[in-house]
Formats: C-alpha cells, sequence, structure tokens
C-alpha cells in the first residue's frame, strides 16, 4: 500500500515533467495537435473545393454543405455570437457558399485585442478592428483591396471614388472599408439617432407646446413643470435634468457647445468656415461653453439638476431615465432610447408622454442649427478587411460582394419571408406585432437572425424604390409603434418625424467631415496625442466639479489653468494641419 | 550558485532528489516567469508591433522621463499606496479577527454555516459588487437613510461625489468582499494547533481570551507574518477594477491607480512602451518593499519568506 | 443552545460570566457579518429571477417581483456553452492535481531545514510573484512553445505559484522536525518522508490550496481570450459568460464613431445576476466536501504517538 501511493504520485510528478519537457523543447502536447489538426483540416478542405464556385450568377443555385467555406471574422466591438447552425446563417450560407463565424470584443479594449493578435500573428480571415485598424495596417496584416475592387461591382459602387479615396493609406492603397452610414436611394431615415437636448413629451403639452429655441427656455419649461408637476403620478418626485458623465459616456455633458454654436458633430472640434480657409476652432473654451456651463451650474444650484449626475454610472442613468421621472437630459438617440422606450412600453409609461422628443437649442434664438446629421458621416477610420491570413481571398471579396445583394440584404436585415416579415398586396413589408416581439427575443436572435452586421450594408431606400433596407426605417414600422401622445406632439409642430422635430439645417459638410475621424486614431506618439489625451482626462474631473460649485466663476478660471496645462494648443495644430490636407484634397 | 563549492560532496548526494527536483523547478521558472521579463526592454523602446522587439527604435529613457515629468503619475503613486496600505490593513485584521471569532463559535453546525455564506462574496464579480454598492450608498440607498434616521446626519450625503470617502469606500468594499475568502488560510492554520493546549490552559483557569491571546494567535503567527510580508509586497497592487468602476470624474484625483494609468496610457493609446515602464516601476518598488519586510522580519527573529 | 456547546466540548462544563458575554459579542458580530454578507448575495439571486427589463427600475430586495426563468435560459443556451462547461471541468480538475503535486514537492523542497539552497529558491520564487514582463512577451513565448491554441496553456504556465506554495511551505515547517528525524533513523528517504509522514499532515493546507487554485481554475476566461480566441473546441465556461455579459453590455466605442445599428436591447443586469448564480453554485457545492479535510487537522496531535 505503502509503494502503491508512492508510485502514484511518481507517476503523476512524471506527467508533470514529461509536460514540461514537451513545452521547454517546443512541441506541442499530442492531443493538441490532433484536435488542432481536425479543425484546421475541415476549414482547409472546404476551401479547397470549389474555389471559383459562386462568382457568378450568385443565388441562383444553391450551394451543398461540403462546397460551403468557413471564415473567421474578429469585430473589436462587443456583440452577440450568433448560435452554430443558425437558421439565415445557413441559407445565406447556401445562396453564397459562405458562412462566417463571427467573434467579438470580450473584456479588452480594441487597441488591447488587435494588439494581442498582431502580437500573435495568427489573424482571422476578415478583421474590424474599431479604431485600431491603423495598427493592422502598420503590422502588414491586411490584403489591399485595389488589385481586387474592379472585380466586383457592387462593393465598387458602394463608395464613389472620391469616398473609396479618403481610405488610402500612405501608401496610397486601400484596406478596409467602413460598413455603415451609407444610404442607398433616399434616405428613409424617421429618428434622430444623434444627439439632442431631449424632453418628454408630456412637458411640451402642459406648456402648451410652445417653441423651444435656446438653453434658458429650455430650462425655464423645466422648472416651470417641476414646480407645477413636482411627483410622477405613482408619487416618485420627478427629476427635472440629469446628465451622464461616466466614462466616454461624457459626451453628455461635454460637447453641446458646438451644437449650441449652430455647428455639426465634427467631435473633436469646430471647423469654423468664416476665414478665407477652413480653421479649427476649440469649442471648450468658446464664450458658448463658458455660458453653457454657468448656466448648468445655476440650474444645479437651484436644485433643478440632479445631484447625483456626477457620480451616476451608466446603467443607474438608465434606471432612472426609465422610471419616466426625468423631464430631459443631453444625450444621443442610440444611447438610452432602445432600453428606455422598451420600458415605457411596457410599463405603459408611453402613453403617458414620458416619451422624450428632441429639441434643436441654439445659445441664442433663431441661429440655424446642424444637431441632426441628415447625410450619411463617412468614418474612414474603421471598417471591414481581409488579412494576411486569409486562404481565398477571392472567395472573401465574393463574399462582401454577396452582402450587398438585395436578397442577401434582405435576410441579413429583414430576415425570412413570411417568418419574419410579410409583404402586402404593394410589395411592402411590414411585420406582425408577433413578428416585431419575436425580433427582440434575443435567443431567437441567436438562434435565427444572422445580420453580418459589421460587414458592408446598406441604409436608405431598396433596390424595389419601396422598402426600406433596414426594418427600423420602414416609415409603416415607425408609425405602428408611436405613442398618442408623441403623435399629437408631433402634430403640434407641423412634424411627422422625430427629424422634422429637431428641424436642422440641412448643409452640404465639407470633406474633412467628421473630424473625429482622425482625433479618434491619435496615439501619444504626438504631442497632439498627448495633449488630447490630457485634455480628456481634465475635462472629465473637472466639467462635473464646475458645475457643482458654489462660484462658478472661481471654478471655471481654475478649470481654464488645468486645460491649459494640458497643451490644447498641441492638440489643435495637428487637427489644423490634417483639416488642412482634407480640404485640399476635395 | 557556483561559489557554493564548499558544500560537500556528501551533503549533495544526500540531497540529491531536492536537487533534481529543485533544478526541475528552477528551469520552469526561468521559462515561464523570467524569459518574459526580455519584454523589459520594450520600456526603453518606442516599441511597435510591427517591428517588434528586436527591432523598434530605441528611445532610451525617454518613457520614464515622460513618466515621472508627468504630474498625475506622481498623483497615481501616491493613490495606488494609500488605497494599497488602508485595503491591507483592514483585510488583514478583519480576516484574522473573523477567522479566530468563528473558530471559537462552540455550535458546529452553525460554525458551517457562518462560513459557507462567509466566502460568497468572493465570487461575485467586482461589477455586482460595484452595483451594490453604488445602490446602498446613494442618497436614498440604504446607508443614507440609516444615518439620517439615526440622527448622524441632516441631510444624505453624495459619498461617492466627495475625494475624501472614496479610499474608505475602496477599502471597505475589498474586506467586504474578500474577508471570508482569506480566512480560510487563518482557519485551516488554526486546526493545525494541538487542542491538548487549549485543554491544558482551560485546566489552569485561563479564560478565552487569554487562549487566543496565548495559543491561537501564537499557534498562526508564521502564516500571519507569511502573508504580511506577502501582502506588504503587493500593496501597490491596489487594483484597477474597483477603482475604475466605483471611479467617476469627481473623484478622479484620488481613484486613479498605477494600474488604471496603464490602462489609460499603455494600452488604449497603444503605448506599450510607457506601459512597460510604468510595470516595470512597480514591479522595482514591490521588490524594494518585500526585501525590506523580509529584513525586518528577520532581525526581529520572526518568521521570513527566504 | 447549551445543550449543543456541551455536545461539541464535554470537557468544559461550567461557564464563567467573562464567557458568556464573549459569546454574546461573538453572536452579534457573526449576526452582523452573515447579514452584511449575506443580503446582496441573496439580491443578485433575486434579480437573476427577475424581468430584465422590470429590473431596470431598481427596487428589488430578496423576492423577484416580476418572476421569470428568461434569464437563466439565456445563460444556459448560450452556445458552446457545453463544450466550455467540459473544457472548464478539465481544467479544473487537471489543474488542480498538477498544480497541487508541483506546489507541495517545491514547497517540501524549501521546508527542509538543511538543504543547501533553501533560501535562494524561496526568493527565486517570491519574485515571480512581483514581476513580469507584460501581456505581449508572454504571448511570444507561448506561441513559440506552441502553447497558445492548446489545451495545456490553462494548467502548464500556472502549476507553480509562489503564493499557494508559500501557504503550504509555512504549514509544513509547523510541522515538528522529530517526525521527519526519526523516520530518517529509520533510514527513509525524501520522498518517503514526503508522501508518509509530511504530507498525511498537510490536509487541511493541501485542501485549501486545491480550493484555491480550483476556484482560480473555474473562474479564469481571460487565457481562453486570449491564446484560444479562435478556437471554440478550448473555450471555457467563464469566457463564454463574459462573451454573454459584454455583449449585453452596451455597444461600446467612442460616441462619435456609433454604429447607426440597433443597440442590444437587453437589460444587463439580471442576465449578469443570473450569469453570477451559475459561476457561484458548483464551488458552493464543491465547498463542504473541502471543508472536511479542515476538520482532520484537529487530530493532528493524535498523530504525534
Amino acid at each position: 500500500m505503502k509503494t502503491k501511493k508512492v508510485t502514484s504520485l511518481v507517476a503523476l510528478s512524471a506527467i508533470t515533467v514529461s509536460l514540461l519537457a514537451g513545452c521547454g523543447s517546443g512541441s506541442a502536447p499530442a492531443a493538441d495537435t490532433d484536435a488542432a489538426a481536425a479543425e484546421s483540416g475541415a476549414t482547409t478542405a472546404a476551401a479547397e473545393t470549389g474555389s471559383t464556385e459562386g462568382t457568378t450568377e450568385e443565388g441562383k443555385k444553391e450551394h451543398s454543405d461540403d462546397e460551403i467555406k468557413d471564415f473567421s471574422m474578429f469585430i473589436a466591438m462587443p456583440g452577440s455570437e450568433i448560435n452554430d447552425g443558425n437558421e439565415v446563417q445557413e441559407i445565406i450560407a447556401k445562396k453564397t457558399g459562405v458562412r462566417v463565424k463571427e467573434t467579438w470584443l470580450t473584456g479588452q479594449t480594441d487597441a488591447e485585442a488587435v494588439g494581442t493578435i498582431i502580437a500573435s500573428g495568427e489573424y482571422p480571415d476578415y478583421i474590424n478592428g474599431g479604431d485600431a485598424m491603423k495598427q493592422l495596417y502598420d503590422a502588414g496584416a491586411l490584403i489591399s483591396w485595389d488589385e481586387y475592387l474592379d472585380k466586383y461591382p457592387k462593393l465598387k459602387a458602394y463608395y464613389t471614388d472620391a469616398e473609396w479615396d479618403s481610405f488610402r493609406q500612405d501608401d496610397g492603397k486601400i484596406y478596409w472599408a467602413n460598413v455603415f452610414q451609407n444610404t442607398h436611394g433616399e434616405s428613409k431615415t424617421t429618428t434622430h439617432n444623434d444627439e439632442a437636448f431631449w424632453v418628454q413629451a408630456r412637458v411640451l403639452e402642459w406648456a402648451g407646446y410652445p417653441k423651444i429655441q435656446t438653453l434658458d427656455e429650455y430650462f425655464k419649461l423645466l422648472e416651470d413643470y417641476a414646480k407645477a408637476n413636482p411627483t410622477m403620478e405613482d408619487g416618485t418626485s420627478v427629476i427635472p435634468y440629469t446628465m451622464l458623465c461616466e466614462d466616454w459616456r461624457y459626451f453628455c455633458i461635454e460637447n453641446a457647445p458646438q451644437f449650441l454654436d449652430g455647428y455639426p458633430n465634427d467631435g473633436s472640434v469646430i471647423v469654423n468656415l468664416d476665414g478665407d480657409k477652413p480653421t479649427v476652432v476649440d469649442y471648450n473654451t468658446t464664450p458658448t461653453a463658458v455660458k453653457y456651463f454657468k448656466k448648468l451650474n445655476e440650474e444645479y444650484n437651484k436644485g433643478i439638476i440632479d445631484n447625483e449626475f456626477g457620480t451616476q454610472t451608466y446603467d443607474e442613468y438608465i434606471a432612472k431615465l426609465s422610471t419616466g421621472a426625468v423631464l430631459g437630459m443631453c444625450d444621443q438617440w442610440w444611447d438610452f432610447a432602445f432600453t428606455v422606450n422598451d420600458v415605457f412600453k411596457q410599463q405603459g409609461l408611453d402613453k403617458l408622454g414620458c416619451d422624450y422628443v428632441p429639441l434643436g437649442l441654439t445659445i441664442e434664438p433663431g441661429m440655424p442649427n446642424q444637431w441632426h446629421a441628415y447625410g450619411d458621416t463617412l468614418n474612414n477610420s474603421s471598417g471591414v478587411a481581409i488579412t494576411t491570413s486569409c486562404q481565398d481571398v477571392d472567395a472573401a471579396f465574393q463574399f462582401l460582394e454577396d452582402c450587398l445583394d438585395q436578397e442577401i440584404h434582405d435576410l441579413r436585415f429583414w430576415g425570412v419571408e413570411g417568418v419574419d416579415y410579410e409583404v402586402d398586396e404593394n410589395g411592402l413589408y411590414y411585420r406582425t406585432e408577433d413578428e416585431r416581439m419575436k425580433a427582440t427575443d434575443t435567443e431567437y436572435q441567436a438562434s435565427h437572425l444572422c445580420d453580418y452586421s459589421y460587414m458592408p450594408q446598406w441604409g436608405g431606400t431598396s433596390e424595389d424604390g419601396k422598402n426600406a433596407m433596414m426594418p427600423t426605417e420602414q416609415t409603416s414600422e415607425f408609425f405602428a409603434n408611436l405613442a398618442d401622445p408623441l403623435v399629437k406632439c408631433f402634430e403640434a409642430y407641423n412634424a411627422t418625424t422625430y427629424v422634422d422635430m429637431i428641424g436642422s439645417e440641412e448643409v452640404e459638410l465639407g470633406p474633412w467631415y467628421p473630424m473625429y475621424s482622425f482625433s479618434n486614431a491619435m496615439t501619444t506618439d504626438t504631442p497632439g496625442g498627448v495633449a488630447w489625451t490630457k485634455m480628456g482626462e481634465t475635462k472629465h474631473e473637472w466639467l462635473p466639479k464646475v458645475v457643482m460649485s458654489k462660484d462658478f466663476d472661481s471654478a471655471w478660471s481654475d478649470y481654464m489653468d488645468a486645460y491649459s496645462a494640458c497643451k490644447p494648443e498641441d492638440f489643435l495644430s495637428e487637427m489644423q494641419e490634417e483639416l488642412d490636407r482634407r480640404a485640399a484634397n476635395q | 550558485m557556483n561559489n557554493k563549492k564548499k558544500i560537500t560532496w556528501k551533503e549533495v548526494r544526500r540531497q540529491k532528489v531536492l536537487l533534481i527536483w529543485s533544478a526541475i523547478f528552477v528551469v520552469y521558472g526561468i521559462i515561464f516567469y523570467y524569459l518574459p521579463l526580455g519584454g523589459w526592454i520594450m520600456a526603453f523602446q518606442n516599441y511597435k508591433p510591427r517591428t517588434g522587439l528586436l527591432h523598434s527604435q530605441f528611445v532610451g529613457l525617454d518613457k520614464f522621463k515622460f513618466l515621472f515629468s508627468d504630474d498625475t503619475f506622481i498623483k497615481v503613486i501616491r493613490n495606488t499606496f494609500a488605497m494599497g496600505v488602508l485595503n491591507l490593513v483592514f483585510t488583514f485584521v478583519m480576516a484574522i479577527l473573523f477567522a479566530i471569532l468563528l473558530n471559537e463559535i462552540r455550535l458546529n453546525h452553525t460554525k458551517k454555516i457562518v462560513q459557507t455564506i462567509s466566502y460568497l462574496p468572493h465570487f461575485l464579480s467586482w461589477i455586482i459588487v460595484t452595483g451594490i454598492l453604488h445602490d446602498a450608498m446613494s442618497s436614498n440607498g440604504i446607508i443614507n437613510e440609516l444615518l439620517v434616521n439615526l440622527n448622524i446626519i441632516d441631510s444624505p450625503i453624495n459619498f461617492f461625489a466627495d475625494p475624501k470617502y472614496f479610499w474608505w469606500i475602496v477599502a471597505f468594499a475589498n474586506v467586504w468582499k474578500e474577508t471570508g475568502w482569506n480566512a480560510i488560510i487563518y482557519l485551516a492554520a488554526i486546526t493545525s494547533i494541538d487542542p491538548s493546549l487549549y485543554e491544558s490552559a482551560a485546566i489552569d483557569g485561563a479564560g478565552r481570551l487569554a487562549r487566543i491571546r496565548y495559543i491561537t494567535l501564537p499557534g498562526i503567527r508564521s502564516t500571519i507574518m507569511v502573508l504580511l510580508i506577502m501582502n506588504i509586497g503587493n500593496v501597490l497592487n491596489a487594483g484597477f477594477e474597483v477603482q475604475y468602476l466605483l471611479g467617476n470624474g469627481l473623484v478622479k484625483s484620488v481613484s486613479d491607480t498605477i494600474d488604471i494609468y496603464v490602462l489609460t496610457w499603455g494600452i488604449s493609446q497603444n503605448d506599450y512602451s510607457l506601459g512597460t515602464a510604468a510595470g516595470m516601476f512597480k514591479s522595482a518598488v514591490s521588490i524594494a518593499l518585500i526585501l525590506i519586510a523580509n529584513a525586518i522580519a528577520k532581525k526581529t527573529g520572526e518568521e521570513r519568506l527566504f | 443552545m447549551k445543550e449543543a456547546k456541551v455536545k461539541v466540548r464535554p470537557r468544559r462544563m461550567k461557564q464563567s460570566a467573562g464567557g458568556v458575554v464573549f459569546d454574546v459579542i461573538i453572536a452579534v458580530f457573526m449576526i452582523l457579518f452573515v447579514i452584511i454578507t449575506l443580503y446582496p448575495v441573496l439580491n443578485t439571486v433575486a434579480v437573476s429571477f427577475n424581468d430584465g427589463i422590470d429590473a431596470v427600475r431598481g427596487g428589488i430586495h430578496l423576492i423577484p417581483r416580476k418572476f421569470t426563468l428568461d434569464n437563466y435560459s439565456t445563460v444556459l443556451h448560450k452556445q458552446n456553452m457545453i463544450q466550455g462547461a467540459i473544457v472548464t471541468v478539465m481544467r479544473t480538475i487537471l489543474g488542480t492535481i498538477i498544480a497541487l503535486a508541483a506546489n507541495a514537492i517545491l514547497a517540501f523542497i524549501v521546508s527542509r531545514k538543511n538543504f543547501m539552497f533553501r533560501s535562494q529558491l524561496s526568493l527565486f520564487w517570491v519574485i515571480t510573484m512581483y514581476v513580469n514582463g507584460g501581456m505581449v512577451p508572454v504571448l511570444l513565448l507561448y506561441k513559440n512553445m506552441h502553447l497558445t491554441n492548446s489545451f495545456w496553456v490553462y494548467v502548464v504556465p500556472g502549476a507553480v505559484s509562489a503564493f499557494n506554495m508559500l501557504v503550504i511551505r509555512t504549514y509544513m515547517e509547523g510541522i515538528p522536525d522529530s517526525l521527519e528525524e526519526s523516520a530518517k533513523l529509520d533510514g527513509a528517504g525524501y520522498w518517503t518522508i514526503f508522501m508518509k509522514i509530511i504530507s498525511p499532515l498537510c490536509k487541511p493546507v493541501y485542501a485549501t490550496v486545491a480550493l484555491f487554485v480550483a476556484v482560480y481554475q473555474w473562474n479564469s476566461w481571460f487565457d481562453a481570450m486570449l491564446y484560444n480566441r479562435m478556437k471554440p473546441e478550448y473555450t471555457t465556461l467563464q469566457y463564454e459568460l463574459m462573451k454573454l455579459l459584454s455583449s449585453v453590455m452596451q455597444q461600446s466605442g467612442s460616441a462619435t464613431t456609433a454604429s447607426s445599428t440597433a443597440v442590444a436591447a437587453v437589460t444587463p443586469t439580471s442576465v449578469r445576476a443570473a450569469a453570477t448564480v451559475v459561476t457561484m453554485l458548483p464551488i458552493i457545492c464543491l465547498y463542504p466536501f473541502l471543508q472536511r479535510y479542515f476538520v482532520t487537522g484537529l487530530t493532528l496531535g493524535g498523530v504525534k504517538e
């Protein structure tokens, strides 16, 4: 018995030793190799067969199982994985001969994830590196598109030549294409997806739908309403105004001055067109910025602004909005509306007029505003790319092409006809209430829907000239979801959609727009990048402090001292350089 | 190791088994822990993934100069130390206290249940813990409610808006989450104390406090010392997740730690070199601390690490 | 209560007044401790059974307001969950055995008082606790050793941990030398001493370290992501849960680049809570078995004979 125990432990140690030795000498343990071989074998076998398949007449012919190629894709954004055997994915695979396995960002930043992928040198077939595309290019990990683009007409037509040119890197070649904000035909936008000062429809109704143009009028309205209606029907006290300052979402407090001055969302700077050439202006220090923050400070000290605004997390913010008690805030639509509107609907709060409508405020009355971005915003710093690890580049490009095919596009975003949507006698797509519910069910999404959301896609109007490319933009779908108080509110302002409501000016934007596509890609390699990071840190700390201070003027001057210590001029001069470069490319 | 020639061959032969095993462990350690230290070379380069470790531009001490000329970095060091020390003191004392008191419970069943409950928080992720904490400490949360009702304060305090509370909140969060878990080691150590010692002490008329003082504490002293020294070396690892999740713009000046700094500058901005330099600094301080702690322990004749 | 006391320690017949006060203090302390500890845990359980959108409104304490199993269904229907569970169980078992054996042997070596490199070897390992070369060099090392895209990356690199080794060493040093000496006189080698004398006495600390390693292995996900990102067959349970969490947490990225596509509409809080409960359960079930070994330490006195 004694010996038995000893032997077992010796055996165990022997295993340990052999493992160590195995690793030290650089040979992979057998089990691993087998499994890996099995896996990669399947992929390569699939890739070898029928590589010329599907280049012409795609969609007409069904691909059998063993002809389907499996590609991998990494997307440096958090997202939902879909199940193996997802129904729409299989349908698309049969039609195009390609199946893409998407892997999303988990617990890392995009730069970190891309950094480790580069370090390992093993790339997926497709990659969307978020703001870290430049690194992938620098690492030589991407396939250039120039030799392929002409072979794929739909893909080529996805952007104009000038737009394609904006993707060119310093070696003059194209390596990726952004897949968002690209409108096909007429725009179908009904929501204001961008930033605004929002107010609950019931507040406007109570005040008799006044014309609200300025910050002062806006806060006066909130104050008056809160004085007359201090609590909700269920007894919760109303919160007239709140702001989110958490992490990167602090844009909710930070970037309003650019809009209040009537400029579009260049993100990090204002582009001023008054001189002989466009110049960058720092919106953090303009007189408007001072006025805006002074107003916030006043309102905070009056108790109109939520006293927890500076410390609340995103979850808490959403929870607060979901109670219907918050009368107004400044935010971007996508940041709150999806969750909050669902809750309103479920709790019946939409019937009470808790839904938010956007107001196109400016610092002085009567100024034109550019809160709403009418055209497509081309962010050329990010997009989908094909890597050097891809075994069948032609097939990979073919699949990008196929993604833009109307039939495939409908499958991706609308789903299967008769299951996920219906077609009426006029050929218009619609969803039944049941189908709408199904589409929001996460389990159903995972097992049935497959939108390949980071592959090329269109907004706007479908090739049939009638339907919207995306169900969210289908007019009938929009109105089917609209509660009465909203309809009444829109009518009172002579509007039919959110876009009319905010009443932004439609302006042809310069070729430099949006400037954030440059500042997003800045790194600390340059003094400007260092300044940009420091400015962000300083604003994060000081903006809530300034708003909460008892003495605005001294707090503001302390803030300005801290701010100028970051050397914003370094940042601005690099932005100006880029602006000049972009303006010259016109 | 060559200068140890004085060791007799006889001794070597006698310890052959130990030596062979040591060698295996040293090889393993070199491969997995010491080889990657070659990455420290990054701190002296402008590392770019494309060029790799061997061909990146050499910049000397530039990255360190940047670090120490940056006010933020100095502040961040202060914060890390402060939170590290607070965490160390509180989690340490609480875990020992808890283990000893738990051991004094004479109902075996209760003891087991309490212990099982005590380590549950260890399994809650920081996201959940900070969420709960935020709830409890908000202006209409349970803590403010309690304080107002007990007339300790007049109006609710916004705990997360004032820098002076932040370090204590972090310390409390750590204590809450890890006390039961950390106590496991001490409980295991207490079981190794000979029960007959307690019996004879009881016969001699020693009270329970006296028994804790003269039997239990000395019995786990070596464990306490070893963990203390180890944790002193860990003071700079005050973490980033808690601070990241609990912090906000208003308390940034006290909440940012070295790890957050590395994350902001090293990772998000892709300056791996700067991140590595900060990491090197952290390692150097940790080693210095642990050497000092160990030397003090050696001098005072206490248990030591090496 | 009194009866139970008598049962556990029959030798203590009378209880002094001070002892009673002491009992009361302990009782109060423990009751407070249990309440403060247990409430958030129970709250998490309650939220995990509550409807996601409803939970956003807050105000849920110990009882779910709108009961649902959807959150669990979301968690358990996650793709690769089964595969992840298998890999996690494998790595937990294998990783714990290997780590325990390695740490125990190393601890045994450095706890031998006459071992010639005793303090050097300790220092060598202590240093490893405080230095690291960063993520990229480690990744390159593993890649060159063919540990990436492999199961072994979970159990081989972390097998020796200085912390666990030191915990065992400290315990071993508390064992009287006389035991080893007498065994040596009987002609026993180091192996015999380790296996037959030391290890049986170390059950409590082995159980402790096994628990530490097992929990570490059970909860690990970062290594799965870093080294086996594109290999679903080596995914782990926690990695799958993390993927689920970061997908329900709203889409990240800088404000200005946010895409026009809809953001996931599921509220994360309750799914997060369900994932937490799923994570905790197995370890909670495991603990009572390990706890048994902590009690065996009590018989230590008897071993001396």
